[in-house]
């Protein structure tokens, strides 16, 4: 057996398990606290990598929605200024959406929520293909991506890129168990996430915590968009196979608990399509 | 099936000998290109019928009906083609080979409900085109394939491109009545009312007697049949299959179209592919205005009828939650209340 080749395909499976960790847990933040599957998460998270896009290259012609990015100053940004401003963007998308289409829906059969979220998925990915064309663009990385950039491990390679984003994500892990655990938000966020009516009635304020956490969810999906997006290209479809992997990394955990969720994308990594023929034919081999 | 109100059937009798009057009068003003996009529209209705009768009236949550339009499709033109049957069969084995796709997709449902399953749904959506692509012999992989076999016109209609196509109109429009006939009177026996008692409550039903596993497997495979049907008489008009024209998100305007027509209801899945393209029409004639600076990009998005239609899904939820065909002139409901209102400004006039 290939051992060599076995823990490459597992290196190289890492990056993309440290997406679907991120998008998952932005599902599962939505999750724990309203109850719902945030079907449109993944295509607005495209629609945040859209955006970082757009501040990266500046307000050029081509871009449709590069006309908005000409006031903000010194926009073309660098690329982790761009993922910043698309993590912010997410973050207010994501709060503007629960005010205005999930909150009427609070107390609506869970058929209209789902029926709001993919009208929203549908809308958000048409807007994308209009706007940006359905054709793939590149993307800059954060983190060094030459052919050099690597860590040679039992004659592996373990690339920069994937060290980086794993790094971002265990910081981000650590902020949000430290936002959960020391907070005000994140103790009425447990607080609702556990009985919402009992919370209520303590008096935590239920609309506004749901808020913060969509905005959380968004800025997460925007993050995890902007980091893979060099790997996979930028395109309007991007996100939605990453959705289902997000799902299927959350399911087998646990919705319930956040900390999991990372441990199920990295178990997802036997998943990856492409892994586990390729090892299999240099197993017979 | 429950009868409209009295005033209500009137306006219904109107809107049935409008729908024929429409159906008549587009053969003789189009030429073959038009009469065939038509005829394209028209056959949406058996996919949209699909989603309805797996969700509307099994409950049953799907993202993932243009999978059995395709499944539909590949069958067809495999049978009429590599097998060398008569179209008739072909349908029907195309519809069949969908519904048993469908009763293997209703394995999973049998255990979960709700958001969950909507969820196993859009995984075969997305799944459904790489896996196309494995079986060349039936989808054509990745180019897809042409298919040789033509529904050509019998004598009376002529010939020529223009009488194939009005025989093929003719052809599909019988095909979709005599199918929408079949799940009518389905739905009004007592499978149908197993199916909605088994959507309203579980447990009441299991208490009287409804076999849960059966009939939640029989209302799948039926839904899938129907899309099936629909993606077998898209072989007839374009005698082309290709697994590009089933995308993830095709099953997902499916979806749309049926809930902004209306669950539970045969003359809801009509009233969505109508409205779907009358969106398509006020959004063709809007894109032309170019010359307001803000609404013309706005309206350029029209043009994309996805886009219309994730909106028009919103709006809907706020406005109608049940769907169109859910109004009721006069009743309860914003709509209704408008209308009557609408009714009494015309009285007192």
């Amino acid at each position: 057996m290939d051992w060599v080749l076995l823990l490459q395909r597992i290196f190289d499976a890492l990056f993309n398990s440290a997406i679907y960790s991120s998008l998952a847990l932005a599902l599962v933040i939505v999750f724990r606290s309203t109850g719902m599957l945030n079907f449109a998460q993944g295509e607005m998270a495209t629609f945040g990598g859209f955006v970082g896009f757009v501040l990266l290259s500046g307000p050029t012609q081509r871009l449709k929605g590069g006309g908005v990015a000409g006031w903000l100053p010194g926009v073309p940004w660098p690329v982790w200024l761009a993922i910043i401003g698309a993590v912010v963007f997410g973050m207010l998308a994501g709060a503007t959406v629960e005010r205005t289409l999930i909150r009427p829906f609070e107390r609506a059969p869970e058929m209209a929520l789902v029926n709001v979220t993919i009208g929203l998925l549908i809308a958000t990915n048409a807007l994308m293909t209009q706007w940006w064309g359905s054709g793939a663009r590149a993307f800059p990385s954060v983190f060094p991506v030459g052919a050099d950039d690597h860590v040679g491990i039992l004659g592996a390679r373990l690339r920069y890129s994937t060290i980086g984003v794993w790094a971002v994500l265990i910081i981000l892990m650590v902020l949000l168990l430290l936002m959960m655990q020391k907070t005000k938000i994140g103790l009425a966020f447990r607080a609702i996430s556990i009985n919402r009516s009992a919370a209520e009635l303590q008096g935590v304020p239920v609309g506004r915590t749901l808020m913060y956490g969509w905005a959380l969810a968004g800025g997460m999906g925007a993050l995890a968009a902007g980091l893979s997006a060099n790997s996979t290209l930028l395109h309007s479809n991007m996100m939605l196979r990453v959705l289902v992997f997000a799902f299927a990394a959350a399911t087998l955990a646990d919705w319930t608990v956040p900390r999991v969720q990372l441990w199920a994308g990295s178990s997802s990594v036997c998943r990856k399509p492409w892994c586990r023929p390729t090892y299999l034919s240099s197993v017979s081999n | 099936m429950q009868r409209a109100p009295v005033t209500y059937r009137r306006l219904q009798w109107f809107g049935i000998c409008a729908l024929i009057a429409l159906l008549v009068y587009l053969p003789l003003i189009s030429d073959a290109r038009e009469l065939r996009n038509h005829t394209k529209i028209i056959i949406t209705v058996l996919a949209v019928l699909g989603v309805n009768i797996a969700t509307g009236y099994g409950g049953m949550i799907s993202l993932g009906h243009a999978v059995f339009v395709g499944v539909g499709a590949f069958g067809t033109a495999y049978f009429v083609d590599d097998m060398g049957l008569p179209w008739v069969i072909s349908l029907v084995g195309g519809a069949v080979s969908a519904a048993i796709f469908g009763l293997l997709i209703a394995v999973p449902a049998l255990r979960i409900r709700g958001i969950h399953l909507a969820l196993v749904t859009l995984a075969f959506a997305i799944v459904f085109q790489p896996l196309a692509k494995r079986f060349p012999k039936f989808s054509g992989g990745i180019s897809g394939k042409s298919v040789e076999a033509e529904l050509v016109a019998p004598g009376i209609f002529g010939e020529g491109r223009l009488a194939d196509a009005r025989w093929q109109y003719v052809f599909c429009i019988a095909v979709c009545v005599v199918a929408i006939l079949l799940v009518r009177n389905v739905i009004d026996s007592r499978a149908g009312r197993a199916m909605r008692a088994l959507r309203d409550n579980q447990t009441s039903a299991a208490v009287y007697g409804v076999n849960l596993v059966r009939t939640r497997i029989a209302t799948f495979a039926l839904s899938a049949g129907l899309a099936g049907l629909a993606g077998g008489l898209q072989v007839v008009l374009v005698p082309f299959v290709s697994q590009e024209n089933y995308p993830p998100q095709a099953s997902l305007v499916l979806y749309a179209t049926a809930v902004i027509g209306g669950l539970g209801s045969l003359w809801g899945s009509v009233f969505g592919v109508a409205i779907r393209q009358v969106f398509g029409e006020v959004g063709d004639v809007l894109k032309r205005i170019d010359d307001i600076p803000v609404l013309s990009e706005l309206f350029d998005l029209l043009d994309s009828d996805s886009f219309v239609f994730g909106v028009g899904l919103i709006a809907l939820m706020f406005l109608v939650p049940g769907g169109l065909a859910s109004i009721r002139l006069g009743r309860g409901d914003r709509v209704g209340r408008l209308a009557a209102w609408v009714r009494r400004r015309y009285r007192a006039a």
